[in-house]
């Protein structure tokens, strides 16, 4: 205990320790940090406040429907959290040369994976955290909660809830580490892919939430009722499910309720974390010695194409875009963090496709179809700012401590840029017209049910209202996407961090998280002005209205001129990053 | 060739290069020495274009490294003091890689991949991935990567760190080579035996300034008057300055 303590408070000086820069430059970044976080942390407060205020009050779903709309979004919140610990676990643990230092002191592998597992949650959830608290206090002064709200919600359920993730996340990367040393790992790493992916796709299978609400608004307006016999059996023991319930108790003063679920919820925790431990206790160290004969991964059916993709063979590119592009395909298929990430969130991607495209829009009202709209809207953009985020941000880092060599080439910075610019681009360009195109597919093909029988589907040709609304997100979407890569990838030149070789905590640096807050902030400004053009176009569908052309021409400028803004200087500032002194 | 003039760094109010200037010539071996944190590499990074100078002028090879840093660029071929390389790569791509960014046609950048591979004895490992390298090995490949293209100066920066005997000779009999050929070669280092072996000039730096610039016969008469050892020179001259 005394070594643990010992190193735990080195790793906190070290964690206090003012930066030694302080140029200008420097300054000005830091500072521009704090304004971002602290408006960010403001602007999670106000929107947090605005929506439950919306959804109650506007749209009227009642505290039932919004408390188990929470418990969905605290589903993904936990998987997200529960994926990216285990990625980035992998690395902090077997990865870090911090550990092989470790290693060679007489400190126990037991508390090297503590120290290791706690540095990992704490350095990948300190943003949460903030947007998290921001959010309760939204929620919390919409219903006007007592002080102990705060504290109570921070303290004894977010937290343990993101503990538990981790702890999750722990345990299955421990089994699969020690399922590695008899089983082929690449099947292993495709088995936990497909069991995320099946548990997403069954959750919302289950939980069927176009069923929930069409159930619910039948008591309309009697619905701030508690309907808990419509929520399916299994959903009832998942952590996000407890924490709904504790929000929803909370709001109607059950106290018993709220205790209970909070005990089931910290007994869950402290339980994963003994598992954990225990685990780790007797297999850390082994699934550390079994780590490093994974060390070179590489996909099979990749060496075939090696041949392809040879350095050796002719093109008809030039030679310093060839060999840049050829560089960055290899460096990406040959690191398992890249593909396998990438690979899980194609799968994520393609479930919400088919779930969003064969949707049944059949509301009455223009505002819940707008909301809808824009839900559906602003959750794909958002997918895409996940991946520019994770896979854009950290391409300048990535070219670590071997930068030397383009740097000191003839290669111009600029052009390097393009090339790694244009080459995301292009792939999270094509990716986000897929998903504008197919989710449109209900607004461009609507289909309703007819009479209570599913499998009648009558096909009904769309309103030109609507086509006009599916047109317009099409077109925007790529002048969106095309803004957010150039965020995120010109920040990650502006952030730049050549002696991180992860890029996963690339992705979730202090750059990454700021430039993360900036994205949403645009997000928010997107979802403001489309929101006049999604109620314009569904009020004029049901009131059988012209298109009201000049509101869209305004709204399309308000998107597309702050995006060309926003886009050029970003650039112009990661290429000018790109050219300090190489330290 | 090589010219810095009136060559100056700043880094806030700490003075990295104080106004050095020099001229190397095209086929000269110059040695760069100095002790730790003299300015060395500072030098070396505005060199090669991975720093940029506070004032002064950096010509290589005529063309000027701010100005024209592409022309510059094309002309040498830079050895790191630590031999960073892409992990993922091979050391043969590596090499190709390299000669790719200097704009090499492939046939002809085949030919002087097999060439550097041959040069520096690489064939036995060049294609597995530089991240299951030791230091020499990768220090080989680096070596490799700046000669693929030919260059009419090379800049090096410290390149016996991680070497061994064997290796170390490698290196040293390519980079004589080269010279011979009418390369001109920046080296800094801390072996003062390889310098004295090597150049045909030498420069020492201490507290980001030139307090010595011969050629090696003058150095041999100033060893006359410390005991006879160029360790004993540089020690003295250090030494001088400190005080």
């Amino acid at each position: 205990m005394t070594t643990f303590l010992h190193i735990l408070w080195f790793k906190n000086l070290m964690f206090w320790k003012v930066p030694s820069q302080r140029d200008t430059g420097t300054i000005i970044r830091n500072v521009g940090s704090f304004v971002v976080f602290g408006s960010f942390a403001v602007g999670a407060f106000y929107f947090s406040h605005f929506l439950t205020a919306f959804l109650l009050e506007e749209v009227k779903i009642g505290l039932f429907l919004f408390h188990r709309f929470i418990g969905m979004l605290l589903f993904v919140f936990f998987v997200t959290i529960n994926l990216g610990n285990m990625v980035v676990s992998f690395s902090t643990l077997y990865r870090t040369p911090e550990v092989q230092f470790l290693l060679t002191t007489p400190v126990s592998y037991l508390n090297i994976f503590v120290i290791k597992f706690l540095d990992n949650f704490f350095y990948s959830s300190g943003t949460l955290f903030m947007v998290g608290f921001s959010v309760l206090l939204g929620y919390g002064f919409y219903f006007d909660l007592p002080w102990h709200f705060y504290p109570v919600m921070m303290f004894g359920v977010l937290v343990p809830f993101m503990f538990l993730a981790a702890c999750i996340a722990v345990i299955v990367l421990l089994l699969v580490m020690k399922l590695a040393a008899r089983v082929n790992f690449r099947i292993l790493i495709a088995a936990v892919v497909v069991a995320y992916i099946g548990q997403v796709y069954l959750y919302f299978t289950v939980t069927s939430p176009v069923h929930l609400v069409r159930e619910v608004m039948k008591y309309y307006p009697n619905v701030d009722l508690y309907f808990g016999s419509l929520d399916p059996a299994g959903v009832r023991y998942l952590p996000n499910f407890w924490v709904s319930e504790i929000m929803y108790f909370y709001v109607a003063g059950n106290t018993s309720a709220v205790l209970g679920y909070a005990v089931m919820l910290a007994a869950s925790t402290v339980g994963a974390f003994l598992i954990a431990l225990s685990i780790a206790a007797g297999s850390y160290y082994d699934t550390w010695i079994t780590s490093l004969s994974i060390k070179s991964l590489t996909m099979k059916a990749l060496t075939l194409k090696d041949r392809f993709f040879s350095f050796g063979r002719s093109s008809s590119l030039s030679a310093p875009v060839e060999v840049l592009l050829k560089k960055e395909l290899w460096q990406f298929v040959r690191e398992p963090m890249q593909w396998i990430h990438f690979v899980v969130m194609m799968g994520l991607l393609v479930i919400f496709l088919s779930s969003v495209s064969t949707l049944n829009i059949r509301l009455e009202s223009a505002y819940l179809k707008a909301v809808v709209y824009l839900v559906i809207f602003i959750f794909n953009i958002f997918l895409i700012n996940s991946l520019a985020l994770r896979f854009a941000f950290p391409m300048i880092s990535l070219e670590g401590n071997a930068y030397w060599s383009l740097r000191s080439s003839p290669v111009p910075a600029e052009q390097v840029y393009r090339i790694k610019f244009l080459l995301v681009m292009t792939i999270l360009g094509v990716l986000s017209m897929v998903i504008a195109l197919l989710s449109n597919v209900p607004y461009l093909f609507i289909h309703h049910i007819v009479g209570e029988k599913p499998w009648l589907v009558e096909r009904v040709v769309p309103s030109s209202q609507v086509r006009v609304l599916a047109y317009c997100s099409i077109i925007i979407t790529p002048i969106v996407t095309m803004t957010l890569v150039s965020l995120n990838f010109a920040f990650g030149s502006i952030y730049a961090n050549y002696s991180e070789k992860n890029p996963i905590r690339i992705a979730s640096s202090q750059g990454a998280t700021m430039t993360f807050l900036l994205s949403v902030v645009y997000l928010v400004y997107l979802l403001g002005v489309y929101y006049f053009a999604a109620t314009m176009l569904f009020t004029a569908e049901i009131r059988k209205l012209p298109v009201d052309w000049t509101v869209l021409q305004i709204v399309m400028g308000a998107i597309i001129v702050p995006s060309v803004i926003i886009t050029g200087v970003v650039h112009t500032l990661g290429i000018r990053s790109l050219r300090r002194d190489l330290t | 060739m090589i010219e810095l003039r009136n060559l100056h760094k700043t880094f806030g109010s700490f003075v990295a290069v104080d106004d050095i200037s020099l001229s190397i010539p095209a086929g000269e071996f110059f040695g760069f020495l100095g002790p730790n944190g003299a300015g060395k590499t500072t030098t070396i990074k505005m060199m090669t274009g991975l720093f940029t100078p506070t004032s002064g002028q950096i010509l290589i090879n005529g063309y000027d490294v701010v100005k024209q840093p592409q022309q510059a660029k094309a002309t040498f071929g830079y050895i790191p003091d630590h031999p960073y390389l892409y992990d993922k790569l091979t050391g043969r791509e590596f090499i190709y890689y390299m000669g790719g960014l200097y704009g090499m046609e492939k046939n002809d950048l085949r030919e002087n991949v097999e060439r550097v591979i041959d040069l520096l004895e690489l064939a036995g490992w060049v294609d597995k991935k530089t991240e299951d390298y030791s230091q020499g090995m990768r220090q080989r490949v680096t070596f490799a990567a700046a000669f693929v293209h030919r260059p009419k100066t090379i800049i090096i920066d410290e390149p016996m760190v991680g070497l061994d005997p064997r290796s170390a000779r490698i290196v040293k009999d390519s980079l004589s080579q080269q010279a011979k050929q009418g390369c001109s070669i920046f080296m800094s280092t801390h072996i003062l035996e390889m310098a004295e072996e090597l150049c045909d000039r030498i420069g020492i730096i201490n507290k980001s300034k030139i307090i010595f610039l011969d050629t090696k016969e003058n150095l041999h008469l100033h060893k006359t008057k410390y005991d006879g050892n160029l360790e004993s020179v540089f020690l003295e001259l250090t030494k001088e300055q400190t005080e």
